[in-house]
């Protein structure tokens, strides 16, 4: 049923973008200068204004619903380093679910295929991931934030993540660095606050950064000090790196293989760029939204295109008379309300630049914790945005245009 | 001629107009609603009687963090407390799923659940053979029809928050709650599977009135207050508000949405119908000529605009009403929606926004009406 229905949008939208492109091409072959279009428009603004303002504030709603769905997207795909590999317990959903063990941890150190640092350690972090609930700035209650427990090794292998206030916590010391956009959304995340989680004290000593990836969205701190506090035996994952990557590979086999260890491994990037389940409902809302305004859209853009002809009936006549075909009047109304349409949508567009960058969060699915994004929008969403605004001048411009090209000359050049 | 049916020639005149100003405002009306409805389904849970009365015990930390078994005893002697049970949310995958089951599963004790989930209403011979045997499970009626699960089929889970799976068969089934959707299992069941951990995910609870909810809370976070695992005991109706403050800023989002939809129909049906208007400046001007007062030519304007958006508003909004009363929206949504309700207010809503539309969009062309002269009028060509 779903691969039934994406054919049917695939090929609705191939018949679209066909109808288009016929309508420029034979729009700059054709007798009909396009200067006609462009001064109809003008003359007529008033009438048309509605339905360009009304379509540009669809195109609106779409491109920034998409654009918040790009965002989870993106702070996904560029998190972490493609050299490392990220280890979890197998069938575990999100890192702060898994539970890898010390038994685990030692076996892993002794894999040749890990790298080694200059002091002949392999190059390994076994990170906390606990979950807070914790009050949010205002009266919004409260939400979840992940607290990392990192160790000297864990930070170097995540060198996206940078202090941008105060200084990193010490080992042995109930401190934490917590993000920087996170600290203007829950209550007391400044240098120098403290809040209480658990029977825990707290004390926020420095901001972090995680140039817009996933690592915005948490809080670190010292890994063995975290597992002491929230009274955790093991760990959550492992982050290693590999010598180079056909050690990467093989290493990524030899732990699938290894029926002892029953853990899962995977690039680090790779990982983050399959949570997908917090940005699906959102596109879901948004292709949802775009088809049934769209109809509202069509109708709307139907009764001016009519209420266009209907008006212009002794121009077509005249035309016609001219020596122009029907084909010619078809395509001459079809172009000036794509044109229409595509000046709301550029509109539509240039109204969500405006929010281009701005940081909200939700409720992430995977990791059950807030997660940190910005309305991004891409080329690419722009050009969708155009294309939907195109379809809907096509769409609703097509029974007018045929209306005007089938007016009998005689009686058109009659009426008043 | 009726003035009525003078009207009504008038709406209709221009067939194809009339129908599409129609559509599109029945389509934006349609939109709003169902917008409405999802917000509301979103942040309001559906409650049902013992909603009241339920206590949501939980660790201080987070949801995610598990309290420790022992904490049992201490509950159930706190004053106001009828009974406790262990509520452990499983969150595994069932069969097919690859990344997410709707339905929940939750471990608990099967001989006091039945004192705290008071509205589940579950066959005796049934609940009998669940509480004796702790391989078996109880499911909900919704998400037993929906994978068409008969007595004895066996239910497979694969652990995603506990590193273990689940091999369940059906003992029976229950209804009678807000949500009846969820799979029940023996909390012992999963000790084993797990090694006996000695802990559980969260503690629910039933107050002896909703009068006493306030005060018992209250005492069980003293009970534990400075304790290794401190918890934070709420209401059933508090703790799902917590759960949907964590969306964050979604009311913001659909609220701004509705906003849009509602704008752009008023700015495209408010083109419309000037339209309309203009293009019979030269009849309204000899009308005028007749004898009629800009009174009764608002009047007309006036009756016909708003006509055909409360036209728009029965079809849009009592066509969402109709669609969403027959559809069985949890099969469609996957679980995501439940009842989908449309209420009498939104209905309310949807219908005023449409009476505002047809006084907004009858004010433009009644004022260049009232302005023009009727000689002006008569020599207007367009």
């Amino acid at each position: 049923m779903p691969a039934v229905f994406t054919l049917l949008i695939d090929s609705f939208l191939a018949i679209t973008a066909l109808g288009i492109a016929a309508v420029f091409l034979t729009a700059f072959l054709s007798a009909v200068p396009v200067k006609y279009n462009l001064k109809s428009v003008y003359i007529r603004w008033r009438s048309t204004l509605a339905t360009v303002v009304g379509i540009g504030l669809v195109v609106l709603v779409f491109v920034l619903l998409q654009s918040l769905a790009v965002g989870i997207e993106k702070s996904n795909a560029s998190t972490g380093d493609p050299r490392n590999i990220l280890i979890a317990r197998k069938g575990a959903t999100a890192e702060s679910s898994s539970l890898v063990t010390r038994a685990q941890l030692r076996t892993l150190q002794y894999f040749e295929e890990i790298e080694r640092n200059a002091e002949g350690d392999p190059v390994i972090s076994a990170d906390v991931l606990v979950l807070a609930s914790l009050p949010r700035i205002g009266p919004s209650g409260e939400a979840n934030v992940l607290l990392r427990g990192v160790t000297a090794r864990g930070m170097e292998l995540r060198p996206q993540v940078q202090l941008v206030a105060g200084r990193w916590f010490s080992p042995g010391r109930r401190e934490i660095v917590v993000s920087r956009k996170l600290a203007g959304r829950f209550a007391n995340f400044k240098v120098g606050d403290s809040f209480k989680t658990g029977p825990a004290l707290l004390t926020v000593v420095g901001w972090l950064d995680g140039a817009g990836s996933a690592y915005d969205s948490e809080c670190w701190m010292d890994a063995d000090e975290s597992r002491s506090l929230f009274e955790r035996e093991m760990y959550s994952t492992f982050l290693v790196r590999p010598k180079n990557p056909e050690a990467a590979t093989n290493l990524i086999r030899r732990i699938e293989n290894d029926k002892r260890l029953q853990l899962r491994a995977e690039s680090e990037t790779g990982y983050y760029r399959k949570q997908t389940l917090t940005a699906a409902p959102i596109k879901w809302l948004a292709g949802f939204l775009a088809l049934t305004m769209s109809i509202g859209a069509v109708f709307a853009a139907m009764n001016t295109m009519y209420a266009a002809v209907g008006a212009r009936t002794r121009e077509i006549g005249t035309l016609r008379v001219l020596g122009f075909h029907r084909r010619n009047v078809i395509v001459t109304f079809l172009l000036e309300g794509i044109l229409l349409a595509m000046l709301g949508g550029a509109l539509g567009c240039l109204i969500s630049l405006k929010w281009n960058g701005y940081t909200t969060a939700t409720l992430s699915i995977e990791s059950f914790s807030e997660t940190v994004f910005a309305f991004t929008i891409t080329p690419v969403l722009v050009g969708q945005g155009m294309f939907f605004a195109a379809a809907l001048g096509f769409w609703g411009t097509l029974l007018p245009a045929v209306r005007a090209a089938r007016l009998p000359i005689i009686s058109a050049l009659k009426s008043l | 001629m009726t003035l009525g049916g003078f009207i009504l020639k008038n709406a209709l005149r221009n067939k194809r107009r009339a129908l599409l100003s129609v559509l599109s405002v029945a389509v934006s009306l349609f939109l709003f609603i169902t917008l409405q409805v999802a917000l509301r389904e979103l942040t309001q849970p559906p409650e049902d009687l013992g909603s009241s009365l339920r206590i949501i015990v939980r660790n201080r930390v987070s949801l995610v963090s598990p309290l420790p078994a022992r904490q049992l005893q201490v509950i159930e002697k706190i004053p106001g407390i009828v009974a406790v049970t262990p509520f452990t949310f499983f969150g595994g995958l069932y069969k097919g799923d690859e990344r997410f089951t709707s339905f929940a599963q939750f471990a608990v004790d099967p001989v006091r659940v039945k004192d705290v989930i008071i509205d589940a209403k579950v066959d005796d011979t049934e609940y009998a053979s669940w509480v004796a045997d702790r391989t078996l499970c109880i499911v909900g009626l919704d998400t037993a029809r929906r994978y068409n699960l008969k007595r004895g089929d066996r239910m497979q889970f694969t652990g995603t928050f506990f590193p273990c799976d689940l091999d369940l068969r059906v003992a029976g089934f229950y209804h009678g709650t807000a949500d009846d959707r969820t799979v029940f299992f023996h909390q012992r069941y999963l000790d084993e599977a797990l090694g006996n951990p000695g802990t559980v995910g969260c503690w629910w609870a039933r107050a002896a009135s909703p009068e006493d909810a306030a005060l018992v809370t209250a005492r069980i976070d003293q009970a534990f207050a400075n304790s290794s695992a401190e918890v934070r005991a709420e209401t059933e109706r508090a703790f799902q508000l917590g759960f949907i403050s964590m969306w964050a800023n979604i009311k913001v989002l659909i609220g701004s949405i509705c906003t849009v939809v509602v704008f752009t129909l008023l700015l495209v049906t408010v083109s419309t119908m000037s339209m309309a208007i203009r293009e019979r400046f030269r009849e309204l001007a000899v009308l005028k000529a007749l004898g009629f007062r800009r009174r009764e030519l608002l009047g007309f304007i006036l009756a016909e605009s708003f006509g055909l958006s409360m036209l728009g508003a029965v079809l849009g909004a009592g066509g969402a009403w109709l669609l969403y009363r027959n559809l069985d929206i949890q099969k469609l949504a996957n679980g995501v929606f439940l009842a989908f309700e449309v209420t009498p207010r939104m209905m309310g809503m949807a219908f005023a926004i449409a009476a505002l539309l047809g006084i907004f969009s009858a004010i433009g062309p009644a004022f260049s009406v009232a302005r023009t002269s009727v000689v002006e009028g008569l020599r207007t060509l367009d």
